[in-house]
């Protein structure tokens, strides 16, 4: 166990930080540091189940509606910038992998290399983004706005209309986690560089990680959904 | 350095994998595949879903509560999902 104190706070010092590596000790109410983190990891997936919950009351909706007006949510889904969507499923996908390398390098003690992917990650959160406001703008300027205030007029029906409502609160649900996702990864960036986080102790990390392949997986369904409708 | 060696190597290719998908997902969607579009691509999502959940998140390697937990939250986004459907298309 000394050596690996010792190889931790030299690493620690390689950072500039020279104190040895934080080790957390258990709370009153477990019996073990693993206890504790087995509680960490469950809670985070329940979590995250709940999430899927809140999602899956606007994609119910959306097969409802798309069951009903099938032909207008075709013609409103092609409407929709197909190489956009496309880019931002490949960005998404590569910044789950930029997470999953982050918390894959602070787990061999290669924390640069997991302050760096974690900064990628949220550099690519960015430009996700970036590109959905790109494509709001465009909407706004064809006169695509959700609900009573949708004016397109070359697509005057109703179900055109509930698709793009659907659009909004789907996209703009999902970008609201892109962001919390955002602040969450620098956040856990900066504990990172910090000499927070090294082989023995990453459960936040890992959450950190969960939470944002979470992100991923949602983008992944409504992407066919939105733009690829058929 | 304890825990699986090859697990870097496992994140590249399931990224590697998840941008073929895609592409294949985006060049089917070019295709006249008519009433086939919607299940090919959710198709191509559900597997797409299934390495991230897999490789990137270990599902694996999970206590099985936490399997419990997301397999209930996945049954009950089917059956909502399926029951609303239901009911629009036997009106």
């Amino acid at each position: 166990v000394s050596t690996r104190v010792v190889a931790e706070a030299g690493a620690v010092t390689e950072l500039g930080h020279a104190r040895e590596a934080h080790v957390p000790e258990a709370a009153e109410h477990f019996e073990s540091v693993e206890q504790q983190e087995h509680a960490a990891r469950l809670g985070m997936w329940i979590f995250l189940s709940s999430e899927t919950l809140l999602f899956a009351a606007l994609f119910a909706l959306y097969a409802g509606y798309r069951a009903m007006y099938s032909v207008d949510f075709l013609a409103a889904s092609h409407h929709n910038n197909m190489l956009i969507g496309t880019a931002n499923t490949a960005i998404l996908i590569t910044s789950s992998f930029t997470v999953a390398w982050a918390l894959h390098s602070v787990q061999h003690d290669a924390r640069r290399m997991g302050a760096l992917s974690l900064g990628l990650t949220v550099l690519l959160g960015m430009a996700f983004l970036g590109l959905k406001i790109v494509e709001y703008l465009d909407h706004f300027h064809h006169g695509i706005y959700p609900g009573s205030h949708y004016r397109f007029a070359e697509m005057p029906s109703h179900g055109a209309k509930l698709f793009f409502t659907l659009y909004y609160f789907l996209t703009g649900l999902h970008a609201l986690h892109v962001l919390g996702g955002m602040t969450f990864l620098a956040l856990l960036m900066w504990l990172v560089l910090k000499g927070r986080y090294h082989a023995r102790h990453y459960v936040a990390l890992e959450n950190g990680a969960l939470y944002w392949h979470l992100v991923d997986l949602i983008w992944i369904f409504l992407w066919p959904l939105l733009y690829l409708a058929g | 350095m304890t825990s699986r060696p090859h697990g870097g190597i496992r994140y590249v290719l399931a990224w590697v994998g998840l941008l073929v998908l895609t592409t294949v997902s985006f060049g089917a969607a070019h295709l006249a595949l008519g009433a086939a579009a919607a299940p090919v691509a959710l198709g191509i999502a559900s597997i797409k879903a299934g390495i991230v959940l897999v490789v990137f998140m270990h599902l694996m390697q999970t206590n099985p509560a936490v399997r419990t937990a997301l397999g209930t939250a996945i049954v009950f986004i089917l059956l909502l999902a399926a029951g609303i459907v239901a009911d629009v298309v036997t009106r």
